[in-house]
């Protein structure tokens, strides 16, 4: 099987650059016969590709480190669960799972395609198949080989980090990678569509859910990383401006950008060359994203090993990309002008653009100060870093900007929003919002970038609850149906709009999280069992930790485990318990793993750090005299919002890509040729 | 591109906007990225540079790290990569990450000032096992 998986892999790479090849001909030269061919190419890529995964799964679980990778990111005792994991646990598996889960995307592509949009195929399966056929070089040509064998087998592996060893950190890569890859897909319709000179909305509208799905999943791998690191690694903190973590929110900002763009093509016929744009832009940074993770270019607590070989090749790879894309839309851009032109500031399509504006304003800093010790070292030749007071500074008005937005962009009038449109929307939302500023001022909150925050939160709650109450309303009364039916009509009638409102529910909550930071209180104690710590949060409720002492069971996987238990108080009534632990992997004996305690509340967290045990090594010994201990307790406000908005999120674009039944998204004209007429507006409710 | 006027007004403004952030944010948080080595002679070149933020990647010396009892306070020694001889005591006054120790090579970051008296007080410190995410063939051998 192992075997197996790796003659996949080297198979895999000839068909994927046959394939490519084939569909580019194909479409050049209208034959039918080499498209056929081409779209074999994919469904075999992604069958060999299944038993190259399939190869390193079974690696690991049959335990045979004389597999480099096996033998580094496993042991024995590692249980089954992060033995599969492993797939993805380091650069090599990973790269692998990312052309996984290309080539899966590839095929499903095709295969819904198999009967229509037959002219942006050829393409398509052209240039996803290249972009496979990249991946595949750098695994078996940039020393990268997950079959690489030692020259004899070691008896055991080194086993995985035990900061993996998480259950959020398993599933935090993959969502990601799935957000990746998907985004593929549109990339590769833009591009055939400026290949094929098919330039009306066909590929947008082909590719909309595409775009939704990546979106979802970009937007559900970042929430994950936040867990795990408010979890595993960040002492309650759940976001750094680490280089990693700023990799993986580019393309989500630009995913974001588009996902809002789009609809402006799609109702006015604007913004062609800018969606061309933002849709290269996007897909050029989820593979900067994969780059920056496995090349270990920009020093970070994420990337692994330093490898030249493939930064080069990976650096190589996004300056062809850039320069084609360049080139094709520069190629195409008399067919890309703009049907209609801005009427109003006071519009929809001007809302929604200086969303667009704004999103890449964001995306922009973070990119600029993640490379600037690169740029300043290649400049001046010495390093200047920006820390998290850099992003923190720049992005807190950004964000404000957008989350005003939020509640502006959906209920503004398209063309030129008249005195009475604005009055009519915006009066009660702003009459709710600053009622909420005042209200929350008036109970001694003076912080003044979280009132801004709370107050637009409650502006765009206020537009969005209003929206839905009115659509339901104004259904019940026309169908004559139930407010409960009529609710559920609207909705299900046209998901992508209210699904989208949901979402934005999601997001307002995360944003209102954020600020929740600015009340954070803690307290570090060292104390002997018996003891009491106690703090009080911003909300007034009072927590008492009572320390019960230390114990040591074992655990799965783990040498020693010293637990300390706390039990707690709030306001007087005992609730559940607190452990916090330090753990001693199998594997890992120098450096042990913190594990905190939390208890979530509605509004709050407390949190439990055991930071020091004054003896240690007798602790893990069951030692009763050795307990006395330092803590640290944290109250992290709003800090649940973020997984309570990350639900709610989720249920929205859930909502926005269930399938409608019985019909595919339907295009406004299918026929104009290279854009010259104008298609007719979609209609909107 | 006469039709778009507005848009790109629009463009201009947001890019203004942005660029100011940029600008001021940088001015107000920059630190230089040093070595060890770099940092001793630029505070023996300019005695004000212990007044200036920075932020200097080196290694934990084995052995060195001890912590106050009873208060969360944290002593180690940063080691040049290159040349050993060249070291600086740091202060940290947090929890330290779970990847640092001072039993195996650790690289380390440490974000804050170096003081006059020759102690460095990071206020951020992060660390990174490097030869403990992966290992060449000889040392899984060994």
């Amino acid at each position: 099987m192992i075997f197996l998986g790796e003659l996949a892999l080297w198979i895999a790479l000839p068909i994927g650059i046959w394939g490519a090849a084939a569909g580019f001909i194909g479409g050049r030269m209208e034959r039918g016969d080499f498209v056929r061919s081409a779209e074999h190419c994919v469904y075999a890529v992604f069958f060999l590709l299944v038993l190259t995964s399939a190869g390193i799964i079974t690696a690991f679980v049959t335990d045979s480190f004389e597999y480099w990778y096996v033998a580094n990111y496993s042991n024995r005792e590692l249980s089954l669960f992060y033995k599969i994991s492993g797939l993805w646990a380091g650069q090599r598996g990973s790269l692998v799972f990312w052309v996984l889960l290309l080539s899966f995307f590839s095929a499903a592509a095709v295969f819904t395609n198999r009967e229509k949009n037959r002219e942006f195929m050829p393409y398509v399966a052209g240039i996803l198949l290249t972009i496979s056929s990249f991946f595949l070089v750098v695994l078996l040509f940039a020393e990268v080989n997950p079959f690489e064998r030692l020259p004899f087998a070691p008896a055991d592996g080194r086993g995985l980090n035990p900061q993996l060893q998480n259950y959020w950190m398993s599933i935090h890569p993959p969502t990601l990678y799935l957000g990746f890859t998907a985004f593929t897909i549109p990339f590769a319709f833009a591009m055939s569509a400026l290949l094929s000179g098919k330039l009306d909305t066909r590929w947008i509208v082909i590719t909309r859910r595409w775009i939704l799905l990546s979106w979802f999943f970009l937007a559900n791998g970042i929430i994950f990383g936040m867990r795990w690191a408010y979890l595993e690694l960040g002492w309650g903190g759940f976001w750094f401006w680490d280089p990693v973590e700023n990799a993986s929110v580019l393309p989500w900002l630009t995913a974001t950008a588009f996902l809002h763009s789009i609809q402006i093509q799609e109702n006015r016929g604007m913004l062609k060359v800018w969606n061309m744009g933002l849709v290269t832009l996007t897909f050029l940074l989820t593979i900067f994203a994969t780059f920056l993770t496995r090349s270990g270019l920009i020093e970070s607590v994420h990337t692994f090993a330093e490898n030249t070989t493939i930064a080069f090749i990976f650096l190589a790879f996004m300056g062809v990309m850039t320069g084609a894309c360049i080139l094709l839309i520069a190629w195409r851009y008399p067919h890309l002008k703009s049907e209609n032109q801005i009427q109003s500031f006071l519009s929809r399509e001007s809302a929604f653009l200086f969303n667009n504006l704004i999103l890449l304003g964001a995306a922009f800093t973070i990119l600029w100060g993640t490379l600037f010790p690169l740029i300043t070292e290649g400049l001046t030749g010495q390093a200047i870093a920006v820390g998290p007071p850099f992003f923190n500074r720049v992005n807190l008005p950004i964000g404000l900007a957008l989350l005003a937005l939020m509640g502006i962009g959906p209920v503004i009038a398209w063309r030129k929003a008249s005195r009475r449109n604005l009055v009519k929307n915006f009066r009660m939302p702003v009459i709710v919002g600053a009622m909420v500023v005042g209200a929350l001022f008036l109970r001694g909150v003076n912080h003044g970038m979280a009132l801004l925050t709370f107050g637009l939160s409650a502006f765009v709650m206020t537009i969005i609850i209003v929206e839905f109450v009115k659509g339901t309303k104004a259904r019940a009364r026309i169908e004559g149906e139930g407010h409960l039916l009529a609710f559920y009509h609207l909705v299900s009638r046209n998901r992508r709009r209210w699904g989208g409102y949901i979402v934005h529910v999601g997001v307002v909550m995360i944003f209102t999280a954020f600020a929740g930071v600015a009340f954070n209180r803690e307290i570090v104690q060292t104390i002997d069992p018996g003891e009491t710590v106690t703090i009080e949060s911003p909300f007034g409720h009072e927590y008492a930790l009572t320390y019960q002492g230390l114990s040591s069971p074992r655990g799965e996987n783990m040498v020693r485990q010293a637990v300390a238990l706390m039990t707690v108080e709030r306001d007087g009534r005992p609730v559940e318990s607190l452990r916090a632990e330090k753990v001693l992997y199998v594997k890992w004996e120098e450096s042990p793993i913190s594990n905190v305690g939390v208890n979530s509340y509605l509004l709050e967290d407390l949190y439990l750090i055991l930071d020091n045990v004054n003896d240690l090594g007798a602790a893990f010994e069951n030692d009763a005299a050795a307990q006395r201990a330092t803590f640290k307790v944290q109250v992290n406000v709003l800090v649940g919002w973020i997984w309570y908005g990350g639900f709610v999120l989720t249920l929205g674009g859930i909502i926005g890509l269930w399938p409608s039944r019985g019909s595919t998204p339907t295009v406004a004209r299918s026929t104009t040729q290279t854009g010259g007429e104008r298609p007719a507006l979609a209609v909107r409710s | 591109m006469r039709d778009n006027g507005k848009f790109f007004a629009g463009l201009g403004g947001v890019a203004l906007v942005v660029t100011y952030l940029i600008w001021t944010g940088i001015s107000e948080s920059m630190v230089y990225y040093l070595t060890p080595g770099e940092l001793m002679a630029r505070v023996e070149a300019d005695s004000t540079f212990h007044e200036v933020g920075v932020k200097v990647s080196g290694r934990v010396e084995r052995g060195s790290w001890n912590r106050e009892k009873d208060e969360l306070l944290h002593r180690f020694t940063v080691i040049d990569l290159l040349d050993e001889s060249v070291r600086f005591a740091v202060e940290y006054r947090d929890i330290l990450p779970d990847t640092f120790n001072d039993t195996e090579n650790v690289d380390v970051v440490v974000e804050g000032r170096y003081r006059e008296d020759g102690v460095f007080e990071a206020t951020v410190v992060l660390a990174k096992c490097g030869s403990r995410y992966e290992a060449t063939p000889e040392e899984l051998l060994g």
